[in-house]
């Protein structure tokens, strides 16, 4: 990209440097000047017929329509931009979802390909597998593991979130606080959660209880951690504006940190929500064989490839739907971070 | 109306150091004037506003407004920032109305009294944009009407134009005056610019830097109301002779403190 730009530009500079050198002798300007940046481009209707030859006497840059139009329109880019047509191709092309189909079609025709070759009893091509998938589908067996283990996710989830974005805010405005939690912190953050699991089980046992905590655990430091950043970045002079109002630290609460903090506190109840996926099955399938996990167990000992792939799918595709939700929540509480365009683009190419 | 004595503020850096922002600082401001400040950069001028404004203790020393000590926040003083401290999420309304609902004021008294302000800066049809959508320029209206629609009798403005292009800042300059002429109030305006710190103020209070104190006041004798227009004051000679002082004072202070700003971290805080 900046390649191309410089390359661009440069042979904008040569260009504009040849007409200098070279003036066109029925040109309208006088030899020996430039025309000032920004000047209005001569409209070509304008100029003789005989001076096609070199259609402007303006400078490349004030010249879009003799330029071919640029493919991508997308990022940073000197000059003006052509204008391109906008019909529905166009805006199909320019949503990410044909992409997003494209590989996923790539995809599915190499693991098909690679089961004909490779498969077996272990190992079930796509077509069975979405098969097996739909089959799951109208089982009830399904639908109560599932049950089993959102029971678990959603009542985990939200206490992470209950605890978490409090903890974190708390954390973020009071630097004692902060002092005392900070290494607890890191230690959670590092910890492999896993291995928490077999010292939950044989705390509070196999039932929902130590699921609904493993679950939590999982995400809640996803929520402290970006609540806790949140509330940190929120500039002070936001707070001292407040302040010169009259506003109290609970006003200052409710009407600066929290509102600026949302987006960042909403970021972090979306990745504490991933987390809580991934807790979910995991304590089940390595602990409290039930829901879910226990499902995936029971068809691997079956050898039932195909179901199990296909439990894999509804779990993958539970994870997207969630997620999507969580993301499609956080934009739409955190409106304002978008009309200023360059904010934004920080703000995704941080995901 | 403002009176300041003896007042003292020092800063502990992260490295130990103790910085005398201020030292015996005394300083009258008086009723309906428009006093500015000038002074190089780190020399406290921030923190001596922040000061009356209550929302920094100070080391030792009194602040006064209208006789009543300073000792925090308070009804009859507002603040303009330099970086405009608009709230991203809010409405232009909302934010110009925020200062009204910090303030306890009902919602219908609170839109219309940021309506008629937002007219007085010139933000018609702005209402309903988010400040990320304004220019810079723009923004400062917002913030300056902020500050007036709780109708200070102080208002303290900290380099309220420092971060606006040339052009407009002569825009938001003339429109200060302009709405100060009409609604008298007293004034303490913070600038870098003496051509800005003369067009504006009836005094200049002269400030040097470590520690920070009032090194000379450098009334203005020029008439109002002032413009930039053809025959206005600011092509008085009175008006070049005054910058031109300011600028000799204040370049001797930049040339005094060489020697140890070199070896001084540069410290930013404002
Ligand atoms: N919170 C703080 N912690 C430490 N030192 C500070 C703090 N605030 C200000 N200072 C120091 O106090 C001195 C005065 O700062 P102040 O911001 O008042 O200067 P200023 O005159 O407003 O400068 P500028 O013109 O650059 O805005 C500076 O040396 C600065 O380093
Ligand atoms: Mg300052």
């Amino acid at each position: 990209m900046t390649l191309s730009i410089t390359r661009r530009s440069a042979a904008v500079f040569r260009a504009a440097m040849f007409r200098k050198a070279f003036p066109h002798p029925n040109a309208t300007i006088i030899p020996g000047t430039t025309p000032a940046p920004g000047a209005t481009p001569v409209p070509s209707t304008t100029t003789p017929p005989n001076t096609t030859a070199l259609p402007s006497t303006t400078t490349a840059r004030n010249a879009p329509t003799h330029r071919k139009p640029r493919r991508s329109g997308r990022g940073p880019q000197a000059g003006p931009r052509p204008t391109r047509p906008t019909g529905p191709l166009r805006r199909l092309l320019d949503m990410n979802l044909p992409y997003q189909l494209l590989t996923f079609a790539v995809l599915a025709t190499c693991w098909e390909l690679y089961a004909g070759v490779r498969g077996g009893l272990l190992l079930p091509g796509f077509a069975e597998t979405v098969r097996a998938t739909a089959g799951l589908l109208g089982e009830a067996e399904l639908w109560r593991a599932l049950y089993v283990s959102n029971q678990a996710l959603v009542l985990g989830f939200a206490l992470a979130v209950v605890v978490g974005v409090p903890l974190g805010t708390a954390l973020g405005r009071f630097r004692l606080l902060e002092r005392y939690a900070d290494v607890h912190l890191n230690i959670l953050l590092v910890t492999p959660m896993a291995a928490l699991i077999p010292l939950l089980v044989m705390s509070v046992g196999v039932g929902t209880v130590s699921r609904v905590v493993l679950v939590a655990l999982f995400s809640v430091v996803m929520v402290i951690v970006n609540s806790r950043a949140g509330v940190r970045q929120v500039d002070p002079a936001l707070i001292e504006m407040a302040r010169s109002f009259g506003a109290g630290e609970r006003t200052v609460w409710a009407r600066i940190l929290l509102p600026a903090a949302l987006p960042a506190v909403m970021t972090g109840v979306r990745l504490g929500l991933g987390r809580a996926v991934t807790g979910m099955v995991l304590v089940e399938l390595l602990m409290v064989s039930d829901g879910i996990g226990g499902l995936i167990l029971t068809y691997r000992g079956l050898l039932k490839a195909p179901q199990l792939y296909g439990t894999i799918a509804v779990i993958l595709a539970e994870a997207l739907l969630l997620g999507a939700a969580a993301h499609w929540a956080e934009r739409r509480l955190a409106r304002w971070t978008r009309p200023n365009p360059s904010r934004t683009r920080t703000a995704r190419s941080q995901r | 109306m403002i009176t300041i004595q003896g007042l003292s503020k020092s800063f502990t850096t992260r490295s130990g150091e103790r910085v005398d922002a201020l030292r015996d600082v005394s300083l009258d401001v008086g009723e309906n004037e428009f006093l500015t400040v000038l002074g190089p950069s780190g020399c406290g001028k921030t923190t001596l506003l922040r000061a009356v404004a209550g929302l920094v203790p100070w080391d030792g020393g009194d602040i006064a407004v209208d006789g009543s000590p300073v000792r925090g926040p308070g009804p009859d003083r507002a603040v303009v920032f330099q970086n405009f401290a608009l709230l991203p999420w809010a409405t232009v309304l909302d934010n110009v109305a925020f200062g009204l609902r910090m303030r306890g004021v009902g919602r219908a008294e609170r839109a219309e009294r940021a309506r008629s302000l937002i007219a007085t800066v010139g933000l018609e049809g702005c209402e309903a944009k988010l400040p990320g959508e304004l220019s810079g320029g723009m923004q400062q209206r917002v913030g300056i009407a902020r500050a007036l629609t709780v109708r200070p009798r102080v208002l303290l403005m900290d380099e309220p134009f420092g971060a606006v292009d040339e052009q407009t800042r002569r825009l938001l300059q003339e429109e200060l005056l302009a709405i100060w002429e009409e609604h008298r109030m007293t004034v303490v305006f913070i600038t870098h610019s003496m051509e800005e710190a003369v067009l504006l103020g009836d005094r200049v209070a002269l400030m040097s830097a470590r520690p920070g104190r009032i090194a000379e006041i450098v009334p203005v004798r020029l008439p109002r109301p002032r413009s930039r227009d053809v025959g206005g004051v600011a092509r008085s000679g009175e008006y070049a002779e005054i910058t031109a002082y300011l600028w000799e004072r204040l370049r001797d202070m930049h040339a005094e403190h060489r020697p140890d700003r070199a070896h001084r971290p540069d410290e930013v805080a404002s």
